[in-house]
């Protein structure tokens, strides 16, 4: 292993844009993620291989890069200038590479999308996550959402009538569900389980906080984010919270809904769909909770696809992705299992409006939902890379979540870890 | 014989001199010759190994040691800062925290599955019925991939309703949280460890036993050697040198593992089970710093070269003796 990261530091780094790569012969060469079931990539390949380039741009690639290692993929792609003209990826992956001068900026292509109705589609707020100080560093492609589950018959059998819709209301869903030996708060921050940190995050720009500032600077040790992490503490001394959490694993969470140990608690949109079975029909989503400082809000996820200067013809680049953005909506309209859409006309569809969690999630979620950037921004930026799946957030949820800490002590280790990592 | 012609020939046997008294061409009168043809043939056969040799492991060394001099990341080289990024890692309590677990999980890694191993080795020495058997399932841990092993060691111990923790609590030990508590999780990666390694030790004792010369147990049996002298002063000795070399294959298996900490803790909780590797891992690869993360890998190879060449002096002088 210390000979693998010896040979990760050796991609030959330097050398902005350039031809040469981006697919020879004037090629547009498109990476995608596996974003749902099998059944996505297919769909998405023959969506992408039916793009039919005007005279004197090029036809379009398709590959799929699997989430194992992604980060060191587009990397060692990018510093060699043999990666893609354009990819979606991980969710800051854009601003990661905008800051490497390696991105393309969408502003050409978004005012080309304002004559054509493309523009005004998107989904409101969702193209100013995009916007850095250069320019748009990528397009929305589908939204990753956290919301709040309930298993509807455990809730029934603790006596609870309706879902809670403050956070007094869900202390005490919490404290009736213990009763019959459920977790109100169901979660995991174990090994590749960020949802457990999203959780936390959640809470905090639920009560109005967040970890950056105005000035996009790490602020995590505020009043919000201090009383938002006393609730957390306060319902896991409380055993509200299932004390091996801190390292479950995103499956041992899906399990523990399975078992119906999990009550309540922060999750994905699809969490239903992996749980599956009785126990995923009996899931629900329920509305954002109002926090005591009267706000709602939650962590989600634009994902997003991106243009890179490595590229045979940049007009190329722009071409392909006004066609797939034209021609996208049976990716969600075919239940390939894609996060949520961007576009309103896709959540207008017959089909979408069919799944009522879906419905919900769009409607009440996603206007009081906020990125990484919250509460300064909702703009990302490059330094959000340093909260995102590191090991400053893995630490700070296993030290909450094991309950040894308070909240000023944690967010202060924090706010230290994270300026040193953006050092 | 007098005491001094026998020194004088211990001395001059100790120099290389043959008992024709001729012994070996004084070095400072060779007669000075260029390279023969023969040199230059095999020297051809052998560059393009040498070559791949130098490409594929000397420049990535050599880049890496640059990185590690600079403040960039996967993309950008950065700047050159000195010692900066190893000064800043050996000031830094996580590398000492990953330190003192990297020593733990290497040494109970180490003697745990050598002591398993060399009992096993021992056991299946004697006939045992289906003792091939026996060896084949013994094997099953070094043999299935790690993934697996750790997904399924996940499910033994991860959730209150896996296995241990039941049996655990029917046994009147409570909710034990065998990932979730830092020190348990500590214990339970390093039995895990030892779960995965015992069958490569049980191999390379076998191996060392079978080449002791069963002869030497009887002639000792016929002195009156109990079985516990027997295995001290026969056995040990004999099987030394592969110990010695196990040890040392060990350690560098223990201190590079990554997949053992990483898949069944991810070096949590609370970065309890973070190990080196797992640190130079998430430095790189999660926080991007490039120049302190290779640093770590560095600082990780010279400590391991040190205890390599303590052990190697082990084997040499067990030749010697």
């Amino acid at each position: 292993m210390a000979a693998a990261t010896l040979l990760a530091a050796c991609s030959p780094s330097g050398g902005s844009g350039g031809g040469g790569g981006g697919g020879g012969g004037g090629t547009i060469k498109f990476w995608n993620m596996p974003w749902g079931n099998t059944e996505f990539n297919t769909l998405d390949e023959e969506i992408t291989k039916a793009y039919k380039p005007e005279d004197g741009l090029g036809a379009a690639t398709y590959q799929v890069i699997q989430w194992a290692n992604f980060t060191q993929t587009f990397s060692s792609a990018v510093a060699s200038n043999t990666g893609p003209a354009v990819s979606s990826g991980g969710g800051t992956q854009a601003f990661q590479f905008e800051a490497q001068g390696k991105i393309a900026y969408a502003d050409d292509l978004l005012e080309s999308w304002k004559e054509s109705g493309l523009y005004d589609d998107f989904l409101p707020g969702l193209l100013d996550t995009m916007k850095v100080e250069k320019g748009y560093a990528a397009v929305p492609y589908n939204l990753d959402m956290r919301v709040l589950w309930y298993n509807t018959t455990l809730l029934e059998a603790a006596g609870i009538s309706a879902p809670p819709t403050d956070w007094q209301g869900y202390m005490d869903a919490c404290e009736a569900l213990k009763k019959n030996n459920v977790y109100g708060y169901g979660t995991g921050a174990g090994a590749g389980a960020f949802t457990g940190t999203h959780a936390l995050v959640s809470w905090m720009i639920n009560n109005g906080g967040g970890l950056f500032d105005e000035d996009q600077k790490p602020n995590c040790v505020t009043p919000e984010n201090i009383e938002a992490m006393d609730f957390v503490l306060e319902m896991v001394s409380k055993g509200y919270v299932d004390p091996a959490s801190a390292t479950y694993t995103s499956a041992n969470v899906d399990s523990q809904w399975e078992a119906r140990t999990f009550g309540m608690g922060y999750n994905t949109g699809g969490l239903a769909n992996n749980v599956g079975g009785d126990v995923g029909g009996e899931l629900a989503v329920m509305s954002p909770l109002k926090s005591p400082s009267g706000k709602q809000g939650a962590l989600f996820f634009p994902n997003s696809i991106m243009m890179y200067t490595n590229t045979p013809s940049q007009e190329g680049s722009e071409a392909f992705l006004t066609y797939y953005y034209q021609n996208m909506t049976p990716l969600w309209t075919e239940g390939t299992g894609i996060g949520l859409p961007p576009l309103k006309s896709i959540t207008e569809t017959e089909e979408f409006q069919a799944d009522p969690t879906n419905v919900k999630i769009i409607t009440e979620w996603q206007p009081v939902a906020r990125t990484w950037a919250a509460p300064g921004g909702d703009a990302l930026f490059f330094d959000v890379t340093a909260v995102d799946g590191t090991p400053a957030m893995d630490t700070f949820s296993q030290s909450i979540l094991g309950g040894n800490t308070d909240s000023k002590t944690a967010l202060t280790a924090l706010q230290s870890a994270i300026e040193g990592a953006l050092a | 014989m007098a005491t001094s012609t026998v020194t004088n020939r211990i001395e001059k046997a100790r120099k290389g001199v043959g008992v024709s008294g001729q012994g070996a061409p004084d070095q400072g009168r060779r007669k000075k010759k260029g390279i023969s043809a023969r040199a230059w043939t095999l020297l051809a056969f052998a560059f393009p190994s040498l070559f791949l040799l130098v490409l594929l492991n000397l420049y990535p060394v050599i880049y890496a040691g640059i990185q590690s001099v600079r403040d960039g990341d996967l993309i950008d080289p950065g700047n050159f800062v000195g010692l900066k990024n190893y000064t800043d890692v050996l000031t830094q309590p996580s590398f000492w925290a990953a330190t003192r677990f990297t020593i733990i999980f290497t040494i109970v890694g180490v003697f745990g599955s050598w002591l398993i191993g060399l009992v096993l080795a021992l056991l299946l020495r004697t006939k045992v019925p289906a003792g091939g058997l026996f060896k084949v399932l013994l094997l099953l841990p070094w043999v299935v991939p790690v993934v697996v092993s750790a997904t399924s060691w996940n499910w033994l111990v991860a959730t209150p309703q896996s296995p241990l923790p039941m049996l655990a609590n029917a046994l009147g030990l409570g909710n034990v949280l065998f990932l979730a508590d830092p020190v348990l999780a500590q214990v339970t990666v390093c039995v895990f460890k030892v779960w995965v390694s015992f069958p490569f030790m049980m191999m390379m004792m076998a191996s060392a036993l079978a080449a002791v010369d069963v002869n030497v147990y009887e002639a000792a049996k016929m002195d009156g050697a109990t079985n516990w002298q027997s295995f001290s002063h026969i056995t040990m000795p004999m099987i030394s040198r592969s110990t010695y070399i196990s040890w040392i294959l060990m350690t560098i298996f223990c201190v590079n593992d990554f997949p053992t900490i990483f898949l069944l803790t991810g070096g949590g909780p609370v970065d309890a089970t973070t190990s080196l590797v797992v640190l130079s891992y998430r430095t790189v690869f999660q926080n991007f710093q490039t120049g302190p993360g290779v640093a770590i890998a560095f600082v990780m190879t010279l400590v391991l070269v040190i205890v390599s060449v303590v052990l190697y002096r082990q084997i040499r002088k067990v030749n010697i003796e």
